[in-house]
């Protein structure tokens, strides 16, 4: 017990066998998640290596002349084609203006939500379901229900409030049609991501600002909208990732009509939607990837710098 | 600067029957710093958050400064709160956090940063200005909480357990500094603990609370040498009072073999008291083992230098009961010895079951 003073040479030194077993354990924990990361090899990986090849080809699928390596060629031909252009400034448009709304609405919902009141549940509840349905029978249902213009709801009631002929909403206005589906679709989304945010907030430190002679609004604008920041950033992100894939609801409801047909309906369009040229298809996906990386990476930046102030 | 008065005011949370604060009735005066302690539960947190407009004051009514302020909301009652987690705007500096209630005054961005920065040196906080809270240590944290109080010069300073979450060595400096600050400052204040030390080392006079309802306020002093009933004597005091209880026998009662000297003040509550069962109250240092007639057996020695405390069994009542004696700390004893004690020193009678002193206590 009073030997504090050791034998230099009598301690051992384990630093190897430390390593052994730290590179041991380290494979202990990697191998569960190999199935599974092979598996999204074959199935995400791999197709995307070949879309990249397809897009280096001219390759008709009908036309029976066989598939032909002809460089970077779609790519350019991409950029000259006013269809390709078009669809994607109906892309930004569609994927801006539902993300930035459904945001906003779904902001506004969970400050409602995220008090006490009875029936709070069934309430949340009732609001999340439009998230929770097929988009495919959302876009039937807004299309046909809502409004079609010899039976839907909304010329209805329109025709009752004195408006005499009815709109054509998908005709008239395609891509905000499909917006406000999609709008209608995703607000529940974001609304459960603020929601947590918004619950996850320390109460005592609202107590603090009111004490501190803060009402309501500023309480708002300079404590709790500045640290929702992370949960407005994450359902932007999620938000734009899959919006700017929309492709349900332009078949259903517009069938790309007037102006509507946004890069993935565009790529259906020219692939197995009746093109079969599944070069160029392929040539407009990886685009569409790219621009998904780069959209989301500005959104996100945007947001950042506006909340920053 | 101000007085501020809780006028028999009760907060009663819907759902439930017992009020968690029982018609308080207390004043306090401009500039002092009153303590309310008490175990958790006792309703401590809850007074002073009706204080801040955070909780509905039920019944009664509580005014700052003869200003009826029982239904104005927490912005316009003129006070700064230091809560237990600090509660910092985690999004803004500490600059920010210190200037955020001027901010809403509509004070001026030069105002503000002269007073930000004039805060920031009495509380050395100068360099962290610049500082996100989640940047800061534990100690600074609460600085900045101390600092976004001061900037503000309130009325009133209400503080909800502000040194509970500092590691013990920072706690004992950290409230020297408060007590300090608050002296210099002259700010009215009130302080919530559940810390019986830190109650008796920092009040001007400190209010007991127990189930709601207050138990006795008065200066540390007082609180010590005069508990109002057997809850206090139990509660202040670190280690706590002997609490031992014993039957009367005719208008005597027993510590031990030995008969208890009673005043006579005390004597005469005895006589005049129903009750049969009474609790007498010793404090360690009140006892001694300079000899006496009473036999002990020591179980556990703390050392702490000065002094020791020994805590020891006694035949009492027909059983053992475990008492702690205060000895010097020059004394040796060990566990097993037996020590002789005796009573040397004022000793505190209660009914058991009501809790009432007896007797009047000295002035």
């Amino acid at each position: 017990m009073t030997d504090v003073v050791q034998d230099q040479s009598v301690i051992v030194d384990r630093s190897d066998e430390v390593e052994r077993i730290a590179k041991k354990e380290a494979w202990r924990r990697r191998l569960p998640i190999l199935p599974a990361l092979l598996f999204t090899i074959i199935v995400t990986q791999i197709p995307f290596a070949l879309s990249v090849f397809y897009s280096l080809t001219d390759w008709n699928i009908v036309s029976g002349v066989d598939r032909e390596f002809i460089g970077f060629g779609n790519y350019g031909e991409l950029f000259g084609s006013s269809l390709f252009r078009q669809a994607a400034w109906t892309t930004v448009v569609m994927t801006t203006a539902s993300v930035l709304l459904s945001v906003f609405f779904g902001t506004l919902i969970a400050i409602l939500l995220d008090r006490k009141f009875f029936g709070q549940g069934f309430v949340r509840t009732l609001l999340i379901t439009p998230f929770l349905i097929t988009p495919v029978v959302a876009g039937q249902t807004w299309s046909t229900s809502m409004l079609n213009p010899q039976f839907g709801v909304v010329n209805w009631l329109l025709e009752r409030l004195g408006k005499d002929d009815p709109i054509q909403f998908a005709g008239q206005f395609p891509t905000w049609t499909i917006v406000a589906v999609l709008v209608w679709q995703w607000t529940p989304f974001m609304m459960l991501i603020i929601l947590a945010g918004l619950q996850g907030q320390d109460p005592s430190v609202l107590e603090a600002a009111r004490v501190d002679g803060a009402n309501s609004r500023s309480i708002f604008f300079q404590i709790t909208l500045p640290q929702l920041r992370p949960f407005l950033e994450l359902g932007t992100l999620l938000g734009s990732i899959y919006l700017i894939q929309v492709f349900d609801h332009v078949e259903v409801i517009t069938g790309g009509g007037p102006g509507s047909t946004n890069l993935p309906y565009f790529v259906f369009q020219r692939s197995i939607g009746g093109g079969w040229e599944f070069g160029q298809a392929s040539a407009f996906s990886i685009v569409v990837v790219i621009a998904t990386i780069i959209f989301a990476t500005l959104g996100l930046r945007l947001l950042s710098s506006l909340l920053e102030e | 600067m101000a007085t501020v008065t809780y006028d028999s005011a009760s907060r009663i949370y819907p759902g439930t029957e017992k009020p968690a604060v029982n018609e308080l009735k207390l004043d306090i005066g401009d500039g002092e710093l009153l303590v309310l302690v008490g175990p958790s539960g006792s309703g401590k947190s809850t007074a002073l958050r009706m204080l801040a407009g955070l909780e509905f004051v039920d019944k009664g009514s509580i005014l700052i400064d003869d200003r009826d302020v029982t239904l104005t909301p927490p912005q316009d009652r003129d006070i700064a709160m230091v809560f237990q987690n600090y509660a910092l705007y985690p999004n803004m500096t500490v600059a920010g956090n210190m200037g955020f209630a001027l901010k809403q005054q509509g004070v001026s961005k030069e105002e503000r940063a002269k007073r930000v920065m004039e805060a920031a040196k009495i509380l050395d906080l100068e360099e962290y200005l610049d500082r996100k809270p989640k940047n800061l240590s534990g100690g600074q944290r609460q600085r900045v909480a101390m600092g976004r109080a001061i900037v503000r010069s309130p009325q009133v300073f209400l503080m909800d357990e502000p040194l509970s979450n500092l590691d013990a060595k920072l706690r004992v400096s950290t409230r020297t500094q408060l007590v300090d600050l608050q002296a210099r400052l002259g700010v009215t204040t009130v302080y919530v603990t559940h810390d019986q030390v830190e109650a008796m080392t920092m009040g001007h006079r400190v209010a007991v609370l127990d189930h709601g309802v207050l138990q006795q306020v008065d200066t540390p002093r007082r609180l010590y040498s005069a508990p109002a009933n057997l809850f206090v004597a139990g509660f202040i005091g670190s280690p706590a009072m002997n609490l031992i209880e014993a039957d009367r026998s005719g208008d005597e009662l027993h510590f031990g073999s030995s008969v208890v000297a009673l005043p006579a003040d005390v004597q005469a509550d005895l006589k005049a008291s129903s009750a049969t069962r009474f609790v007498i109250g010793i404090r360690p240092e009140h006892l001694s083992n300079a000899g006496g007639g009473l036999n002990s057996n020591v179980t556990v020695v703390e050392e702490l230098g000065s002094d020791a405390f020994v805590h020891a069994t006694i035949q009492h009542g027909g059983g053992d009961v475990t008492i702690v004696v205060r000895i010097d700390g020059e004394t040796t004893v060990s566990r097993g010895d037996n020590m002789p004690i005796s009573i040397d020193g004022p000793v505190h009678i209660f009914e058991a079951d009501s809790g009432k002193r007896l007797g009047t206590p000295p002035e």
